[in-house]
């Protein structure tokens, strides 16, 4: 346990000095924002509201596999992964530490883009912000948690800006597929679904334990 | 110095290759001559020959390449990853044969190539899956890691097969195949001819696994003999 805060403290602190990677995510998932304007014919319309939702989580599994790939490229700079590797505890607290710091990283991000998206898409998420977080956190917590355990398979092969979208991606379906259903049936009736709601809840649990066992054979020098 | 590889087969090898191509052939002129045209299809049902074998063979690869995964990172015995390694690329060929060859059959008879059927999704996600298997193992630098990042990964890419089905239900996509087998949707005169393509379909993929876990095998040997002149020099 105390290995999962100090991990999370750390990452989190040379985050705040660094501020380097919420930066270039929150950029870049503004900029996906901005590029689904254009690429929908008419801008702001009764259609973008339909697919919305999808829009929403498409920017935000774009950024977060930005802020992964950086989680552990990081450790690679002075050998630093080998030393996370020694620590004296279950590696699986090493790997919930940097999830847990991935999470509140991408939370940021996401929080700043859902408030420009429904601006400039004119949609009201204000009133439905607390469900939405919820939603946003559930889906999240299964990026987070595949994402972290092939962020460290992937900083350790050659092309691993590649690697990371090819191994994460076919894995995140049912994440992506669950969020995006709570979040259209949320935005038109303003009630969370209990079907979506259950596949991320399921996901969630089935993902965060198969990576917490495996961490250690990634982690193994 | 050790004794060069050596890059004969052997005779057994050569048997059980001659063995397989006569099951093969033997399912080909089942299916061409025996297997009955069907009545409302034509004669474009006979893929079902082709594309129904591809898929066992498929689905059984991708479960040896993840069962084979487990029993690597819990023994550590190099034999289990090059099994695995063999499982999934043999997995991937009789995959990309059957999503090549269900289009055909989709076309001639539904008259579209590509539904998001729940069934073809899933399996569309796993030939995804393996494919960034196989990349993986060619990205990764070092035989013990490859093995260790291959197996996590073989794992999880079976693991997400109920979750994907279970995301794909929730959309409510039109289900285009039959739910099994048993409930009569093989039509009068063709189980005999079904039942030999897929003891064709299964013979091809075990001959060509065991190849391939061979080729591994002896890919490993080369490397050690080498590493060893190395040595010597």
């Amino acid at each position: 346990m105390n290995v999962l805060l100090a991990i999370l403290w750390k990452d989190l602190l040379v985050e705040w000095r660094s501020r380097e990677r919420v930066v270039a995510m929150l950029i870049f998932s503004l900029l996906v924002v901005v590029v689904f304007h254009f690429a929908l014919p008419g801008g702001a319309t009764a259609q973008t509201r339909d697919t919305a939702p999808g829009l929403l989580w498409v920017a935000y599994v774009f950024a977060a596999l930005l802020g992964l790939g950086r989680a552990f490229t990081l450790e690679l700079e002075n050998d630093a992964l080998s030393a996370l590797a020694l620590v004296p505890a279950d590696r699986g607290w090493v790997f919930l530490g940097k999830g847990a710091a991935n999470l509140v990283i991408l939370a940021v991000v996401q929080a700043v883009t859902a408030a420009v998206f429904g601006l400039v898409f004119a949609i009201d998420l204000a009133s439905i912000a607390l469900p939405l977080a919820g939603v946003v956190a559930l889906g999240s917590l299964g990026l987070c948690s595949v994402g972290t355990l092939f962020a460290a398979v992937a900083a350790r092969t050659r092309f691993r800006e590649v690697m990371l979208p090819l191994l994460l991606l076919p894995l995140l379906i049912p994440v992506l597929s669950g969020a995006v259903r709570a979040t259209s049936v949320l935005l038109t009736t303003g009630e969370l679904p209990f079907e979506p709601v259950q596949l991320l809840l399921v996901t969630d649990a089935a993902y965060l334990v198969v990576s917490f066992l495996c961490f250690e054979y990634v982690l193994d020098e | 110095m050790s004794a060069p590889a050596d890059h004969t087969l052997k005779p057994r090898t050569l048997w059980a290759s001659g063995l397989t191509l006569a099951v093969l052939a033997a399912a080909a002129a089942a299916l061409v001559f025996t297997a009955p045209i069907d009545d409302t299809q034509g004669v474009i049902q006979k893929i079902l020959y082709v594309h129904v074998p591809c898929a066992f063979s498929a689905y059984l690869g991708f479960a040896i390449t993840a069962v084979a995964g487990a029993l690597y990172l819990w023994r550590n015995d190099e034999i289990f990853d090059r099994v695995a390694a063999a499982a999934a690329e043999v997995g991937v060929l009789f995959c990309t044969l059957m999503i090549l060859s269900g289009p055909i059959w989709a076309k001639g008879t539904w008259g579209h190539w590509w539904a998001w059927d729940p069934r073809l999704t899933v399996t569309l996600l796993l030939w995804f899956v393996y494919l960034a298997y196989l990349l993986l193992r060619s990205f990764t630098e070092g035989s013990a890691r490859t093995a260790r990042f291959a197996a996590v990964y073989g794992i999880l890419g079976l693991f997400v097969v109920p979750l994907n089905y279970f995301a794909i239900e929730l959309f409510g996509g039109a289900a285009m195949h039959p739910e099994n087998l048993e409930r009569g949707s093989l039509g009068a005169g063709m189980r005999w001819p079904f039942a030999m393509a897929v003891v064709a379909g299964i013979a091809a993929f075990v001959h060509l696994l065991l190849l391939r876990v061979d080729l591994g095998a002896r890919r490993a040997a080369a490397e050690l003999s080498a590493r060893e002149g190395e040595f010597a020099d």
